[in-house]
C-alpha cells in the first residue's frame, strides 16, 4: 500500500549515486560470499588429500579478501549514504519549517522530533532496502547452492526452516506491561528530578541534598522489578531463537551425511553444507528489517505532511506613513473583526485580560504572523520584544545581533540601551558567552531581548509584555533610555500593568478578540471593567 | 569509568552465577566440531550411518543445552544490570543535587539527556554481558577444541586471533573519542534546531530566517561528517577482525596437507578444526566487530557524558562553629570568573539579630550573588563574610543549615501532600506550627482553597499560580527557626500588599532579614538599604540614602511611587 511519503524516499534513493554504489559493493561481497562455503569445502578436500594445491588456497584468499575488504567499504558507503540523506532531508525540512514562520502549524517539540528522528529514519532508507534485497538474495543463493550440492539438502533445508520458525513464532509474545511500567516508572523518576533541580538553590541552602536525591529515587524498586521482568521475557525468546539455527543445522548436516556414505558428497562438502544453512537462515536474523522499512514509511510520511503544508500568503505590509492601520482583522479565535489605527509617534499600550488576543494583535500588527481576513498597512521596519524571548545564535553577543550583520559596537550600544550591558560583562566570556552557558534570570533574558529590538533601529518596536520580569528600577531606567534611543517612533506595548497604560498617548483595550475601546488610560478608568482588567478580573 | 566497574564488582555474586551459566553455554561450542567431526569420520564416511545420525543427536543434545545456559544468563541479567543501574542513577541524582557550582542549573532537556544516558548504560550493559562473555566463552571453548582435535596446528590458529584482539584493544580509545565526537555532533544537532523550532517566533521577528538556517545546516553537516568519521573507524575495526578471524582457515587449510599425507591428522580432525573456527570462532567475532565495540564505545561515552552532568564534588565541609548570630562582611569581592567584571566589590557590613536589610538594585546586578554569598553557597574571592566569627562557608553544615535560611526566587514543590513540602526544612513541625506559620505569611486563603495539609501537589507544585507556590516556600521557612532569613526576590510574583505582609512577619521574628528586592518598596520597610548599581555598594538608611546619594534618589524618583500600582501579576 503507497504512503505518503513513498515519493520521497524514493527521491532520496535518487538524489545521491552513492545507493548505486553501495549495490554494486554487496553484490561483488555477496557473490563472494556465496562462493566461499564452497572455496573452503575444496579447500578442506585438498588438505584432506595431503596434496597442496596453490589454485585453491589462491581461490579461497581472494573470495575472502573480497567479502572482507566489500564488508569494508559496505560500511563507510552505509553510512555516507545515510549521514548524507538525513543531512539531506534535515536541511530541507528545517528550511520548510522556518518558510511557514510564526505561528507554526506544527508544535515545537513535534517539529523538532520530525528533524532530529523521522529525518534520521527515513534517511536510512536505501541501506535498509539494499540489506533487506542482499539478505533476499543471498539466502535465496544460499539455497540454490545448497541445491547445486545436492537437491536433497536443499529440500531438507527449506522444509525445516518454517517448521523450527512455527517453533520460534508461537511464544515470541513480548508481555508489554513491563515495558509499559519501566517507561512510566522512568518518566516519573525523571520528573522528580526536574523538580528538584528546579529546587536547586533551596537543596543546596538548606543542605537537603541527600534526602532530596531519596526522594528523587523512591520510585526506584518498581522501576528494578519491571527491568527484571523485561529480561526474563526476553530470556524466554533468546531461548526458542537459541534453539532454531542448530535444528535447522543437523537436519541438514544428517542429510549431508547420508550423502558422503553414498559417494555423493565429499568430506569438504559437508562444510559447504553447514556453511550455507548458516547463510540461508541470515534472512531469519534480518525479519526486523521489515519493521525497520515501515517506520522509515511511517517516518517519511511524516515529513511529507511538514513539507506539502503551504506557507501562508504574508504579503509585506504597504508602507503607509507611519501610520498602522488594521481593516476588519480576523485571526482565528483570537481576533475578531479588528479595526485600529495607530498614528506614527504614538506609544501605543494594548491591555486586556488573558486571552484577550494581545498577543495576537501585536503580531498582527507588525507583521509577524499572517491575518485570515482583513487588512493590515503599516511599516516594514519593525522590532519586536517578547515576556519571554527564545535567544537564538551562538553567543549573547551574536542573540543581539541575531539577523542583522551588527558589529561589535553596535551590539554593545543595544545592550547599554536597554541596561543589560553591565549583567553582559559580567559573564563568565562576556559577549562571547555561548547562550547556552549563560546563567540568566528571566528579566536579563528580557532585556536582551530588548537590546534584539533595538539593535534593528525599527520604526515601530512592539514590546508584547517585554518587562513583564523587570523590577521597577530597571522597568524606569529602560523605559527612559528607550525614549533616548528611539525618539519618536511608534511604540506598541502589550501590558499588564496600569502605570504603563497611563503612559501610553493611546489605550487599546481588548476583550475577547475585539477592540472594546481606544482612549487614554485615564478615559477608559472610568469604566469598571476596565479597571478589573488591572485589579484581577481572573 | 572506576565507579561503574566498582558497582559491577559490588555485585560479583551475580556477575559469577552469570558466568557459571555461560559454562554450559560454552559446552556446544567446545564439542561441536568435534561431534560433528565424529559423526562424519566414524559414521558416515565409515558407512555407519547409525553412529553417524547418533553423533549428531548428540550436538543436538548439546545445543539445547547451551541454549538452556543462554537462557539462564538472561533470566539473571536482571539481577545484575537492575542494581547496577539503580546505583547509577542514585549516584547521578546525588551529583547533580550536590553540585556546588549552582549556576547553570540543568533544565528538562538536560534532565533527558541524562535519563537517556542511563538506560543506554543498562542496555549497554546488557550488551557487554551477553555479548562480549558470549564471545569470550565460545572463542575459549573453540580454541580449547582446536587443540584438543588438531593440537599441531593450533599456533597457527590462535595467534593471528590473539594480535587481531590485541590490535582492536589498541583502537578501542581512538574509536571511542570519534564515537563521542559523534554523539556529541548528534546533541548539537538537536539542540540548534530545537532552539530554532522553539523560537520560531523570534527567527521571524528578527527577520532571521536565513541566520537560523545557516546555524541549524552548519551542525546538520557536521553531525553528517561524524558520522563518516565513526564509519571509517568502524570500518577499519571490522577488517582487522575480519582478518583475525579468516587468517587461520586459510593457515590450517594450507598446512594441513604435508601433516593429513603424514597421518599426524585424521579427517575428523581437519573437518573439526574448522568447524570450530568457521561456525564458533568466527561469528563471535563478527559479533565483537559489529556490534559488541559499538556498545562497549556507546556505554565508554554515556557514562562520560553521565559523569559531566554530576561531577563528583567531594566538598571539604567545615567544623567552625559561630559564637553568635551576627554577619560580619569585610570588602567582600566576588567574580564569576577572572576576566569578567566583578559581581560584588569591596562590601563591608555588619548585621545584627533584629536588623533588616532590603538590598536594591537592577536585576541582574549580582543582587543574588550576596544570598549566595550570606548562605555560605559560594566563597567571595577576596574579603571575609564572617558568622559569628567564622568565615560562613567553613561552618559546620547542619549548623550553619540550621541557622541560615534562604527562599530564593524559584520556588521548589515537588509531589506530594502539602504537609511534606512545608516540613521539608522543619520535619519536626506540627500541624499547629504549619497552620500557625501559613496563616502569620497570609497563605491561610490559598491553603484551604487547596484542601488542607494533606492536599497533593503534583509535579512543580502543578496547578498553582507562581504567586501561590511563592507563599508555600514562604510558609516552609517561616516554620523554621532560622536566626537568619534572605528572601532572594521570594515574593515577586506576590502584589504589593501579601509581600508587605510576608516581609513584616518575617522582621517580626526579631533575627537577621534580607530582602533582596523585586520593588522598591521593599526598602521602605527596611531599616538599611543596601544599593548595588555596577559599581561599589552603597549602605545606609533609607532617608540617609536620599540625602546622600543622587542614584539613591533617581532610583526612588524613577520609581515614583504616587504611580505605584496595585496590581499583582499575571498568574502562570
Amino acid at each position: 500500500m503507497a504512503k505518503p511519503g513513498d515519493a520521497l524516499l524514493f527521491s532520496v534513493v535518487r538524489r545521491d549515486h552513492r545507493p548505486w554504489l553501495l549495490m554494486l559493493n554487496a553484490a561483488v561481497a555477496t557473490t563472494g560470499g556465496l562462493l566461499l562455503p564452497a572455496a573452503l569445502a575444496d579447500a578442506v578436500d585438498m588438505a584432506l588429500s595431503g596434496k597442496f594445491v596453490l589454485f585453491t588456497v589462491v581461490w579461497l584468499l581472494l573470495l575472502a579478501a573480497t567479502e572482507i575488504v566489500g564488508d569494508a567499504i559496505g560500511i563507510v558507503l552505509a553510512a555516507s549514504t545515510t549521514s548524507r540523506a538525513t543531512a539531506w532531508l534535515r536541511r530541507k525540512l528545517s528550511g520548510k519549517l522556518l518558510d511557514l514562520g510564526h505561528p507554526s502549524p506544527f508544535a515545537a517539540g513535534d517539529a523538532v522530533s520530525r528533524v532530529t528522528g523521522d529525518c534520521g529514519n527515513a534517511g536510512g532508507i536505501a541501506v535498509t532496502l539494499i540489506t533487506l534485497v542482499v539478505t533476499a538474495v543471498s539466502s535465496a543463493g544460499a539455497v540454490v547452492a545448497l541445491a547445486l550440492l545436492d537437491w536433497r539438502l536443499a529440500a531438507v533445508f527449506v522444509l525445516s526452516v518454517p517448521l523450527a520458525g512455527l517453533l520460534i513464532r508461537t511464544h515470541m509474545r513480548m508481555t508489554a506491561d513491563d515495558v509499559l511500567t519501566y517507561q512510566e516508572v522512568s518518566g516519573e523518576v525523571s520528573a522528580r528530578l526536574l523538580d528538584s533541580v528546579s529546587g536547586l538553590r533551596t537543596i543546596a541552602s538548606a543542605g537537603i541534598a541527600d534526602r532530596e536525591t531519596d526522594r528523587v529515587l523512591e520510585p526506584l524498586p518498581r522501576l528494578a522489578a519491571a527491568g527484571a521482568g523485561m529480561w526474563r521475557t526476553q530470556a524466554k525468546m533468546m531461548w526458542r531463537a537459541g534453539l532454531l539455527l542448530p535444528a535447522v543445522e543437523i537436519a541438514v548436516l544428517t542429510a549431508a551425511g547420508f550423502g558422503v556414505m553414498e559417494g555423493r558428497l565429499s568430506t569438504g562438502d559437508v562444510l559447504a553444507a553447514l556453511g550455507y544453512s548458516a547463510l540461508g537462515m541470515g534472512i531469519v536474523g534480518q525479519m526486523t528489517q521489515l519493521t525497520v522499512l515501515e517506520r522509515t514509511r511511517a517516518s517519511a510520511s511524516r515529513i511529507v505532511e511538514v513539507l506539502d503544508t503551504e506557507a501562508p500568503e504574508r504579503p509585506a505590509p504597504q508602507r503607509s506613513n507611519g501610520v498602522i492601520e488594521l481593516r476588519g482583522v480576523s485571526v482565528g479565535e483570537a481576533l475578531r473583526d479588528v479595526d485600529l489605527m495607530i498614528p506614527a509617534g504614538t506609544f501605543a499600550a494594548i491591555v486586556g485580560s488573558s486571552g484577550a488576543g494581545k498577543s495576537t494583535l501585536a503580531a498582527v500588527l507588525g507583521g509577524l504572523s499572517a491575518v485570515d481576513a482583513g487588512e493590515v498597512t503599516g511599516h516594514d521596519s519593525v522590532g519586536y520584544a517578547f515576556e519571554r524571548p527564545a535567544l537564538l545564535g551562538t553567543t549573547i553577543g551574536r542573540s543581539i545581533g541575531y539577523g542583522t550583520d551588527a558589529d561589535e559596537v553596535q551590539v554593545r550600544d543595544a545592550a547599554v540601551a536597554a541596561q543589560v550591558h553591565d549583567v553582559l560583562i559580567r559573564l563568565p566570556q562576556g559577549y562571547e558567552t555561548p547562550v547556552a552557558d549563560a546563567p540568566l534570570s528571566g528579566g536579563e533574558a528580557q532585556r536582551i531581548g530588548l537590546a534584539r529590538a533595538i539593535i534593528r533601529d525599527p520604526d515601530v518596536l512592539v514590546l508584547d509584555d517585554a518587562m513583564a520580569s523587570l523590577d521597577t528600577v530597571t522597568e524606569a531606567k529602560v523605559d527612559k533610555a528607550l525614549t533616548t534611543a528611539l525618539l519618536g517612533r511608534t511604540r506598541v506595548v502589550v501590558t499588564h500593568r496600569a502605570a504603563t497604560a497611563a503612559r501610553a498617548d493611546l489605550v487599546v483595550w481588548l476583550e475577547n478578540g475585539r477592540v472594546r475601546g481606544t482612549a487614554t488610560h485615564q478615559e477608559l478608568w472610568t469604566n469598571a471593567d476596565y479597571r478589573a482588567v488591572f485589579t484581577g478580573g481572573e | 569509568m572506576r565507579f561503574y566497574l566498582s558497582t559491577l564488582a559490588g555485585h560479583r555474586r551475580g556477575v559469577l552465577v552469570l558466568l557459571g551459566w555461560s559454562l554450559l553455554e560454552g559446552i556446544p561450542a567446545f564439542f561441536g566440531g568435534r561431534f560433528v567431526g565424529t559423526a562424519v569420520d566414524k559414521g558416515f564416511a565409515a558407512g555407519d550411518p547409525l553412529a553417524g545420525v547418533l553423533w549428531l543427536l548428540a550436538f543436538a543434545a548439546l545445543a539445547v543445552v547451551g541454549a538452556l545456559g543462554q537462557r539462564q544468563v538472561f533470566a539473571r541479567l536482571g539481577s545484575v544490570v537492575e542494581p547496577m543501574r539503580d546505583a547509577l542513577v542514585a549516584r547521578v541524582v546525588n551529583g547533580v543535587l550536590n553540585d556546588p557550582s549552582h549556576r547553570r542549573t540543568p533544565d528538562a532537556s538536560a534532565v533527558a539527556m541524562i535519563t537517556r544516558h542511563v538506560e543506554v548504560v543498562r542496555d549497554a550493559t546488557a550488551g557487554v554481558l551477553v555479548q562480549a562473555r558470549a564471545l569470550l566463552v565460545t572463542t575459549l571453548a573453540a580454541l580449547i577444541g582446536v587443540a584438543t582435535t588438531a593440537s599441531a596446528l593450533i599456533w597457527l590458529v590462535v595467534l593471528p586471533i590473539v594480535a587481531a584482539l590485541v590490535l582492536f584493544g589498541l583502537m578501542l580509545p581512538s574509536l571511542a573519542k570519534r564515537q563521542r565526537d559523534a554523539v556529541m555532533a548528534d546533541e548539537h544537532t538537536a539542540e540548534a534546531s530545537g532552539s530554532v523550532l522553539t523560537g520560531l517566533r523570534d527567527v521571524a521577528a528578527c527577520d532571521a530566517a536565513a541566520e537560523a538556517y545557516g546555524d541549524v545546516a552548519k551542525q546538520i553537516d557536521l553531525q553528517a561528517e561524524a558520522t563518516i568519521t565513526v564509519a571509517w573507524a568502524n570500518s577499519l575495526r571490522a577488517t582487522v577482525i575480519a582478518l583475525g578471524g579468516f587468517a587461520p582457515i586459510a593457515l590450517l587449510v594450507a598446512f594441513a596437507p604435508p601433516l593429513v599425507a603424514s597421518g599426524q591428522l585424521t579427517t575428523g580432525a581437519v573437518l573439526a578444526a574448522v568447524v570450530y573456527l568457521t561456525n564458533s570462532v568466527n561469528p563471535a567475532l563478527h559479533g565483537l566487530a559489529r556490534t559488541t565495540s559499538t556498545v562497549v564505545m556507546r556505554l565508554m561515552v554515556a557514562l562520560k557524558r553521565l559523569q559531566e552532568a554530576a561531577p563528583r564534588t567531594d566538598r571539604d565541609m567545615g567544623t567552625e562553629t559561630p559564637s553568635n548570630g551576627e554577619f560580619v562582611l569585610r570588602d567582600v569581592t566576588f567574580g564569576w570568573s577572572p576576566d569578567a567584571e566583578p559581581v560584588v566589590r569591596g562590601l563591608s557590613l555588619d548585621l545584627r539579630p533584629g536588623d533588616h536589610l532590603a538590598v536594591v538594585g537592577p536585576s541582574g546586578i549580582g543582587k543574588s550573588t550576596m544570598a549566595s554569598l550570606l548562605t555560605g553557597l559560594m566563597a567571595p574571592d577576596n574579603g571575609s563574610v564572617l558568622f559569628g566569627g567564622a568565615p560562613v562557608d567553613r561552618v559546620t553544615p547542619t549548623v550553619r543549615h540550621h541557622a541560615i535560611a534562604l527562599i530564593p526566587q524559584e520556588t521548589y514543590l515537588f509531589t506530594g501532600t502539602v504537609r511534606e513540602n512545608l516540613t521539608l526544612l522543619a520535619p519536626w513541625a506540627t500541624d499547629e506550627d504549619l497552620v500557625e506559620a501559613v496563616k502569620k505569611v497570609g497563605a491561610k486563603p490559598l491553603l484551604d482553597r487547596i484542601g488542607g495539609l494533606d492536599a497533593a501537589l503534583g509535579h512543580g507544585g502543578e496547578g498553582l499560580s507562581a504567586g501561590e507556590a511563592q507563599l508555600l516556600a514562604v510558609a516552609r521557612v517561616y516554620v523554621t527557626s532560622a536566626g537568619v532569613v534572605i528572601l532572594d526576590e521570594a515574593t515577586s510574583h506576590l502584589d504589593p500588599a501579601a509581600e508587605a505582609r510576608v516581609e513584616r512577619a518575617f522582621a517580626e521574628r526579631n533575627g537577621i532579614l534580607v530582602v533582596i528586592a523585586h520593588r522598591l518598596s521593599s526598602a521602605l520597610r527596611a531599616n538599611r538599604v543596601l544599593v548595588m548599581d555596577g559599581g561599589r555598594p552603597l549602605l545606609g538608611t533609607h532617608e540617609h540614602l536620599l540625602k546622600t546619594s543622587p542614584l539613591y534618589g533617581q532610583l526612588m524618583l524613577a520609581w515614583d511611587p504616587t504611580h505605584r500600582e496595585e496590581t499583582p501579576l499575571p498568574k502562570r
